[in-house]
């Protein structure tokens, strides 16, 4: 430490030497002049029975190089969070129809900054990216263009018939898009080796002088453009949307209360007595099936989750369903919208799909930490949620009042959610090394960089940050 | 057949010993792992030994005798698989592919490179852990408990040396959770039954799973009922029990903290070296803890334990935020509420009842960094819980390894964790950052084990003679 250079500017009025620089260089500035929703595509196909092993090898084999395998090099598709293609083998509902094995393609995408179509623009990046890779993953489906027909526009037509909307849809931080969240952690490597070389002369410097350093290594090393400034917020349009939707629910529900008010006590009453006749039952997993999940987890930070589930017969446990999942997208867009999921802050996305007309749904996410954390998270801190929707599905512990009791016993709720767990055949993570606590705190460092007026106080806390 | 209370007070007659104490009174302790060779034999010794099994009734004057037994011991001794729930984790072994990765026990920790309990080496079948006030009695019991003729063949003898500190020079074993009903404790200490007895209510209110057989196939009723599915009980008053045999490089713990606070000149500074390892471990060497202390011990009376982070340091400015102690066991630092009764309370949920023993002489921290330090020493880490998923690998997984703990990047604990991690010193106006640091424990074995209650080691004994007259 004794030999590196004392530069400080507030005394000296020198510029940082270009050699300063700890870490690699900064990234161009961000491209986008509004912070983007996230859209999630989902795509479902049918699986042609005899071709369903060779197609889980095949996307095996994908799985172990997901950025950058030759069929679809996630990376090349720079909007994408997260990503993943899993097989539902086949299965039979409670009345022995058979349901074909299915293929589900998953991404949780940064919307294109100017299109109207984004999910149509999405597919077409896809397509564009992935090209005859498309053919090896789809073409083992029901309804696929023959290879050698397999033209853009043949596998584009695919891909948009099989699209799957999203009943219910959870972001970490709605509007921070990839290429915000890769560029702020760079900047914060950058900082932090700016700290760790100059650490012993910045020791004695007040935090606000420590402050101005770092904005002056920042400027000296960045594009100042996006480093020095607060990210891009949300369009004047996308404002005016989320205004309108905030104040579609309340608004609804009171055009709709003199029908609903009535109605309440009666969908408890039904709702109470289908609980009470809930054959609650307890089902361990299979050591097989356990092993079959456990072999493609904790490698890393994160972690994947798939499930699927059969819902509850009958239009009371349907109504109640769609009712739930409209009320968790709702609050996810405007309350839960920013970091913090009820307490739960390792979940990166999350997504309830219907499928099969709507007796089955599947549910992914993408947490931090392992299966065994986020279980007790959700035992813990947000078994009322899982409760209110998943308490529909068979099979799940039993409830008191839709909301009560449920996930709460722990281990038939693990054993439950284990046995519908399905193995991810393919994950992407654009960021698999950052938790979700990191890209937030990511964030604030970026823009504590940029504040003004900040106190004594504010400084030391952002100072802390590092 | 008696009808058990999940409610009722402790069974203390039934429950095992080691799960009231950890007998510090007897200075002497050695743990036998064997092997099972002739059940019909092993099973004669058992039925001999649960009337000498030490309990959790009253104090153990002059020895005590605990036993524990492995998946294939059971399985020995006639234990259909397929009856009862028994974790799946001790099923699986400490061993499997996924519980290495979860649990970092890779490249030199791997267990294709233990001594003992791993791929290659002789299997264990059960563990017999005994102690005594001095060597030569526990010779005596070693020899009198294991005469000829108990179908049982020796594969490895661990012999501890007491201490009440670990080798890298830190009082240890503070810490410790209270089971409810056993004696009084403070309540931020004290836990539910279920938490380490199976068959009484947990921190949730609820029974952990255990392992249950059918009525007819515990015709004597030498087991307690179930009182809801009317089974034979064989968890009740029983445990999970955790074995890791880590090994300590002392010369490589104070010879990087010594050279990672060595002045301008390149000078040894003492006071900061002692001043980094304990912000590595979050306590003063005599166990008083950082945040109690943080500019240097207070030689408070011991055992110093009453204390919780959150009032007194949410920032890691007195203790890092990834010492060992604050991350082994968080008290009021978890989310969603730090600073609360409800972090408590999820705390208590990842506690473990540990009974490691020390083994190894002990060397002074001069002496290694001077060149000492080459013997083999470290901790025979035993932890006793209800839940080995929930509380020893989360623990684990989640807290110790995990680089991410606490909203941290790359820090996973700074005295357990892998190689190269990095401890950030929480300070103002900057933090400091020690990287690059080298791994000091090394793990040499381990396994998971049942510490069965009393009767159900009785009935354990039974099973060869049912299975040899079937």
């Amino acid at each position: 430490m004794a030999n590196v250079r004392t530069v400080n500017p507030l005394l000296t009025g020198r510029r940082a030497p270009s050699d300063a620089n700890a870490a690699a260089d900064l990234p161009a500035p961000a491209a986008e002049r509004h912070a983007p929703r996230q859209l999630t595509v989902t795509i479902v196909a049918d699986i042609k029975r005899p071709q369903l092993t060779k197609l889980k090898h095949a996307l095996e084999a994908m799985g172990a190089d997901p950025a950058n395998n030759a069929t679809l090099p996630f990376a090349a598709l720079p909007r994408t969070h997260f990503a993943r293609l899993v097989v539902l083998d086949p299965a039979a509902d409670e009345h022995g129809v058979p349901i074909e094995p299915h293929l589900v393609y998953m991404a949780d995408v940064d919307e294109p900054q100017d299109a109207d179509a984004a999910l149509e623009r999405c597919l077409e990046e896809l397509a564009d990216v992935a090209g005859a890779g498309l053919d090896q993953i789809f073409g083992a489906c029901v309804g696929y263009p023959t290879p050698s027909r397999g033209s853009r526009a043949r596998r584009l037509t695919f891909l948009r018939q099989h699209a799957v909307g999203t009943a219910a849809e959870y972001v970490n931080t709605v509007g921070r898009s990839v290429r915000q969240i890769l560029q702020e952690n760079q900047l914060r490597v950058a900082i932090e080796g700016f700290l760790q070389q100059r650490g012993d002369e910045l020791r004695e410097l007040s935090p606000g002088e420590v402050r101005s350093e770092i904005q002056y290594f920042v400027r000296g090393r960045a594009e100042p453009t996006w480093a020095l400034s607060p990210p891009p917020s949300p369009g004047l349009g996308d404002r005016i949307k989320d205004c309108a939707d905030l104040l579609a629910l309340p608004v609804g529900l009171l055009a709709l209360s003199p029908v609903l008010l009535p109605a309440l006590p009666l969908v408890a009453f039904a709702l109470r007595r289908d609980e009470k006749r809930d054959p609650d039952p307890r089902i361990a997993p299979t050591r097989e099936h356990v092993l079959a999940l456990a072999e493609i987890e904790d490698f890393g930070s994160q972690n994947q989750f798939s499930a699927v589930g059969f819902l509850k017969t009958g239009l009371l446990r349907r109504a109640i369903a769609d009712v739930v999942t409209y009320g968790i997208d709702y609050a996810a867009r405007h309350v839960f919208n920013h970091s913090n999921l009820a307490g739960v802050k390792t979940i990166h996305f999350a997504r309830w799909v219907w499928i099969d007309d709507h007796r089955r749904l599947i549910f992914a996410s993408n947490y931090d930490g392992s299966l065994e954390s986020y279980n007790d998270d959700f035992v813990d801190k947000v078994w009322w949620g899982l409760n209110a929707v998943f308490s529909n599905g068979v099979g799940w512990p039993r409830t008191r009042w839709l909301f009560f009791d449920g996930a709460k016993a722990e281990q038939p709720f693990k054993d439950w959610l284990r046995r519908h767990q399905v193995p991810t055949q393919v994950w992407y993570s654009a960021y698999p090394h950052l938790t979700a606590l990191n890209v937030e705190n990511n964030a604030r460092i970026r823009a504590g960089l940029a504040a003004s007026d900040m106190s004594t106080k504010e400084t030391e806390e952002w100072l802390r940050r590092m | 057949m008696a009808t058990t209370d999940v409610n009722g007070a402790l069974e203390r007659d039934d429950i095992q010993g080691l799960l009231a104490s950890g007998y510090g009174h007897l200075r002497e302790a050695r743990f036998l792992l064997l092997e099972i060779d002739d059940p019909t034999d092993a099973g004669t010794w058992l039925g001999r030994l649960a009337g000498e099994l030490t309990t959790a009734r009253a104090k153990s004057e002059g020895s005590a005798v605990n036993v524990a037994l492995a998946p294939t011991g059971l399985a020995k001794l006639g234990l259909s698989p397929a009856l009862g729930r028994f974790s799946d984790r001790f099923l699986d072994g400490m061993t499997v592919p996924h519980r290495s990765r979860a649990l970092g026990d890779v490249g030199a920790d791997a267990p294709e490179g233990w001594d003992w309990g791993g791929p290659t080496t002789a299997p264990i079948d059960l563990l017999l852990l005994l102690y005594a006030e001095d060597k030569g009695s526990l010779s005596k019991l070693e020899q009198r408990l294991l005469r000829a003729g108990g179908g049982l063949k020796l594969v490895q003898r661990l012999d501890t040396h007491w201490s009440d500190r670990e080798h890298f020079g830190f009082r240890d074993g503070i810490a410790q959770p209270v089971i409810e009903g056993l004696r009084d404790a403070p309540p931020d200490d004290t836990i539910k039954a279920g938490e380490f007895v199976l068959g009484y209510r947990n921190e949730h209110g609820q029974l952990t799973d255990r392992p249950l057989v059918s009525r007819a196939a515990d015709p004597e009723g030498v087991l307690p009922a179930d009182p809801v599915s009317g089974d034979a009980d064989l968890g009740r008053n029983g445990s999970y029990l955790v074995l890791r045999q880590l090994s300590q490089d002392v010369r490589a713990f104070w010879s990087f903290v010594d050279g990672a606070t060595r002045d301008a000149d390149g000078r040894s500074e003492p006071d900061a070296r002692v001043r980094l390892a304990a912000q590595i471990v979050g306590r003063w060497p005599d166990g008083e803890p950082l945040v109690l202390a943080p500019q240097g011990p207070n030689h408070a009376p011991y055992p110093v334990n009453e204390f919780r982070y959150h009032d007194l340091d949410p920032d890691g400015l007195r203790c890092p935020l990834g010492a060992h102690i604050r991350r082994s066991h968080p008290r009021d630092m978890l989310d969603p509420d730090p600073g609360s009764d409800r972090s408590i309370a999820l705390d208590k949920l990842h506690r473990l009842m540990r009974r490691g023993r020390t083994y190894g002489a002990p060397i002074v921290p001069e002496a290694a960094l001077n060149g000492g330090g080459d013997e083999q020493r470290g901790l025979h880490f035993i932890c006793l819980c209800a839940n080995i998923a929930r509380q020893f690998e989360f623990i684990q997984h989640t807290w110790l390894n995990n680089p991410k703990f606490n909203g941290l990047y790359d820090d996973a604990d700074p005295l357990v964790g892998p190689a190269g991690r990095s401890l950030t010193v929480q300070a103002q106006p900057i933090r400091q950052r020690v990287t690059d640091i080298p791994s000091f424990v090394g793990l040499r074995g381990g396994g998971y084990f049942f510490l069965p209650g009393v009767q159900a080691v009785r009935y354990l004994a039974s099973l060869p003679a049912v299975v040899a007259a079937a």
